[in-house]
């Protein structure tokens, strides 16, 4: 009798407390400009955000969730598909003017805008962003090292960097390029570009305290690398109010992120309503049953990405094209493809199908295991003793392993070294930590242009000490001199697209990756999430700001 | 002097049997009463046949691989078919399904997202888990003997300063120790002088189980050394001129030995338990092998399409545990009934 009260008691309470909690929500809602909604959600991830600083962060988490709370100049637009990729102003009042030699931007920082803890946003932060990134030895640093004055700056040589003229009361920023770049525009859309105030540190990471936001969420809590907490950025209104229409409000008032390395226990968290998104795509085990049950709140999503086996060019084995060619010839996209429960396209080649300059070719027609080991064979490598280095989530470790074997098949004698998903990156990227000689690798556009792909990942320039993201230490003489071209003109320009192309097919006549297949996403919601408001972009992954609640 | 047959019996002890002549006992030592004592206690005897079979089931393992399965515990077939009834079946469907568990020579228990063959895996893990529960036993066993015995035999500054360094140890909760030195170790190994172990190798997580283990076992032996330390045979052998390291290897050592054997057989058991929840935590074995832990952390990705791979090796465990466990305390009867050690923690 007393346990049926108490039955009927919680029968009773609960749609009473769930309409409290829906009123609160709502009452709370519009603190940043209008977004509406209002309401608390939960996100799960199974790796946290490498940094929680725009300058440093350099992965699809951290700019997923970094994306409606650092604002640059320029932005993208908050739209799915291409329309996604189109650049449009932000803090600045309008796109740059650019000369007509290509070299000089102009642009303007809207007025009276404040960060979220009420510090006025000025021209001089935009500078003062560009040194964090030379002076963290951020790897978006790679983007801007045309900008005159760069390379003294961040040699030390300079106190400034003197291509950027910023004047704090017209808001009026000048940058000077040392060379046409094509791809100016969209690297100033990147979160690496925002202004933060220096009362951020100049050359530490800030992931424990970070800097004021200027979106349409703030970072109130930081638990690295447990939980993070978003809420509506206070301020969000004078950005509003200074024009920056581009610039999408949020729907909810809060979102907590949290880390769970139990990808199952995400899903179904997701399907009992306790969580509301997951970052990363269900497991190929629960993939079908999700599919098939859960259908109204689940779809998959268009990615541009590309998958790959990274091989250090610089130590042996892997200085020996032969090797490298081996592991193209025995590398199975198929099998990959089943890892991922069948969510890969297969590939061989650097640039992925939606970005210009893709047209598919094969140049190591197989799997052909017989023919990777007579390259080797042929190679005869002394130095057989290799790490190969993969991370704990669950189709990268599973990935580690089918390589391992591989490689163990070949006649090397593999290590598999199997790190924390959240450092991952940051380790392979340090060229301090030993026996950096292959692993998984992955790379998703940054801004819908080929430079993206070869710039940070296969020119010299990328080598860097810390944060590099050039795993495989390529450094190809010709084939960065043809970045550095390509770079001057415009995608649109005759022949363009082509070069890319050929210059795709110059780095994989080198074996420089050992590339396996193209990612799609999902998206999977909770049952009170307003599934049709959502959306998947095509460079920052989910919007956080078409959350809502329906 | 003939001793009355009386009063070679234990107190609580079945008496032995009657009607032997006291002159057919006298000369039994006392490894032959404690295997009269164990031989009478079913239980444990069963259970350590069960402990055996394991083994021997998990050292069938290469012979399993090449005459049945045709594969070893770390070979992906992913995209390859298995004929089955008849049929060709793939290992691992297009959509990532693994084969499940049949009466198929090869993929006896099915196959995990990799495509390789659980059984294989199964049988690889074991000798794994049950070497690195015997070798941190080993471990734990000789470094517990030593301080032990310098702590028990010289007493004074020196107790004090081994038993604060147990003390300290023990304060750590033993799995938060075990997860702690398996991520320190992992990428850089470890390197004390001239020792070197590669974080991949399997040493790791034995040096880590035996090291975390040493207060559990050298605390209650340091106790009976003390104890004996004050008997006369001791204080007769200082008379003779004995050195210290002849006390305590000729002396005290033998009267410890049956307390040290009880202590390794339970110990292998909780190393067991340790290293598949220092594996399934990522801490322990190093992927791709196999052990029952890690097999356990592999399948729970997967427990809710293919529960087998988690609750088979978690069966081993428990098995193996269990017999050992229960093997070890009939032992520790057998051999000093009126012991009361445990391992505590």
């Amino acid at each position: 009798m007393n346990t049926l009260r108490k039955v009927v008691a919680i029968v009773c309470i609960t749609p009473l407390a769930a309409f409290g909690v829906a009123a609160c929500g709502s009452d709370k809602g519009g603190g940043g400009g209008g977004g509406g909604g209002g309401g608390d959600i939960n996100v799960a991830l199974t790796s946290f955000p490498d940094y929680i600083d725009p300058q440093l962060s350099y992965t699809l988490e951290g700019w997923e969730v970094l994306w409606n709370v650092y604002t640059p100049l320029l932005t993208y637009k908050h739209a799915k598909g291409k329309e996604g990729t189109q650049v449009v102003p932000a803090l600045a009042e309008k796109m740059p003017d650019i000369s007509p030699d290509g070299k000089t931007y102009k642009l303007k920082l809207r007025q009276n805008m404040k960060y979220s803890d009420g510090t006025p946003i000025k021209a001089s932060d935009f500078a003062y962003g560009i040194q964090r990134l030379f002076k963290t030895d951020s790897g978006g640093s790679v983007f801007f090292n045309g900008i005159v004055g760069a390379k003294d700056y961040a040699d030390g040589k300079a106190n400034t960097i003197s291509g950027i003229k910023t004047d704090d009361n017209t808001g009026d920023i000048t940058i000077e390029l040392a060379e046409a770049n094509g791809t100016f525009e969209n690297v100033l859309g990147l979160m690496f570009a925002a202004p933060v105030p220096p009362s951020t540190p100049l050359d530490k990471d800030a992931t424990n305290n970070p800097p004021p936001s200027s979106g349409p969420f703030m970072i109130s809590k930081v638990e690295a690398p447990r939980t993070l907490t978003m809420e509506r950025n206070p301020n969000f209104k004078t950005v509003k109010d200074a024009g920056a229409d581009e610039v999408v409000d949020a729907s909810v008032d809060k979102i907590t992120v949290t880390e769970n390395k139990n990808n199952s226990a995400q899903v179904t968290d997701i399907e009992q309503n306790k969580v509301d998104f997951m970052v990363d795509p269900p497991a190929s085990d629960r993939l079908q049953e999700v599919k098939t049950r859960y259908g109204n709140r689940f779809r998959m999503e268009d990615s541009i990405n590309t998958y790959f086996f990274w091989m250090n060019t610089q130590k042996p084995p892997f200085n020996d094209l032969k090797v490298r060619q081996a592991i193209n010839y025995a590398v199975d996209p198929e099998a990959l493809n089943r890892i991922f429960g069948g969510r890969m396209h297969p590939t061989q080649q650097v640039l992925p199908p939606g970005m210009p300059g893709y047209s598919e070719y094969k140049l190591f027609p197989g799997p052909d295991m017989n023919k990777a080991k007579q390259l080797i064979a042929e190679a005869n490598p002394a130095d057989r003793n290799i790490t190969v280095w993969t991370n704990d989530e669950p189709d990268r470790k599973r990935i580690g392993e089918y390589y391992h074997d591989l490689l163990t098949q070949l006649g090397f004698n593999a290590t598999l070294k199997v790190i924390a998903g959240d450092v991952y990156f940051t380790t392979i990227g340090n060229e301090s930590t030993p026996d950096l000689d292959t692993g998984f690798g992955d790379w998703f556009q940054d801004f819908p242009h080929p430079d993206d792909f070869f710039r940070p990942l296969l020119h010299g320039d990328s080598i860097l000490p810390t944060n590099s993201n050039n795993w495989s230490r390529v450094n190809i003489p010709a084939n960065n001199a043809k970045q550095d071209e390509l770079l001057t003109k415009l995608i649109g320009d005759g022949g363009v697209e082509q070069q890319y192309a050929d210059l795709d097919k110059a780095y994989m006549e080198q074996a420089v990756w050992a590339p396996y297949g193209n990612e799609r996403f999902t998206t999977f919601l909770s049952e009170r999430m307003d599934f049709d408001k959502s959306y998947h972009h095509l460079l920052f992954n989910q919007d956080y700001s078409s959350f809502a609640i329906k | 002097m003939v001793v009355p047959v009386g009063e070679l019996e234990v107190p609580g002890e079945p008496p032995l049997p009657t009607g032997v002549p006291a002159s057919q006992i006298q000369g039994r030592n006392p490894w032959y009463l404690a295997w009269l004592r164990l031989r009478r206690n079913k239980v444990a005897l069963v259970c350590g046949a069960v402990f055996v079979l394991i083994v021997l089931f998990c050292l069938a393992a290469p012979l399993w691989a090449e005459h049945v399965a045709h594969t070893g515990p770390n070979e992906n077939h992913i995209t390859e078919k298995v004929v089955i009834d008849g049929q060709p079946t793939n290992v691992v469907a297009p959509d990532g399904t693994p084969i499940g568990p049949g009466l198929h020579g090869q993929y006896l228990l099915g196959a995990d997202q990799n495509g390789r063959d659980v059984m294989v895996r199964l049988m690889y893990g074991g000798r794994t888990s049950i070497y690195i529960g015997l070798a941190a036993a080993a471990v734990t066993t000789v470094l517990s003997v030593i301080v032990a015995l310098l702590a028990g035999y010289y007493r004074g500054w020196i107790d004090s300063v081994l038993s604060r360094i147990m003390d300290v140890i023990w304060a750590f909760p033993v799995l938060l120790l075990g997860i702690a030195l398996g991520t320190a170790l992992a990428i850089g190994g470890l390197k004390i002088g001239p020792l070197a172990i590669a974080g991949d190798s399997i040493w790791i997580p034995i040096m880590i189980i035996g090291f975390v283990y040493v207060p559990y076992m050298a605390r209650p032996i340091r106790g009976e050394i003390l104890a004996l330390r004050e008997k006369e045979f001791i204080e007769a052998a200082v008379a003779q001129g004995k050195g210290p390291l002849r006390i305590m290897f000729s002396e005290l050592l033998p009267n410890i030995i049956s307390t040290i054997i009880v202590f390794f057989t339970l110990n292998i058991a909780n190393n067991m338990l340790l290293e598949s929840a220092l594996s399934f935590l990522g801490a322990g074995v190093r992927p791709p092998n196999a052990s029952w832990g890690t097999m356990i952390a592999d399948g729970y990705e997967m427990i809710y399409t293919a529960p087998h791979l988690t609750i088979v090796p978690g069966l081993m465990i428990i098995a193996t545990v269990l017999s050992l466990n229960v093997f070890g305390d009939g032992l520790r009867d057998a051999l000093d009934p009126r012991a009361k050690i445990r391992l505590e923690h």
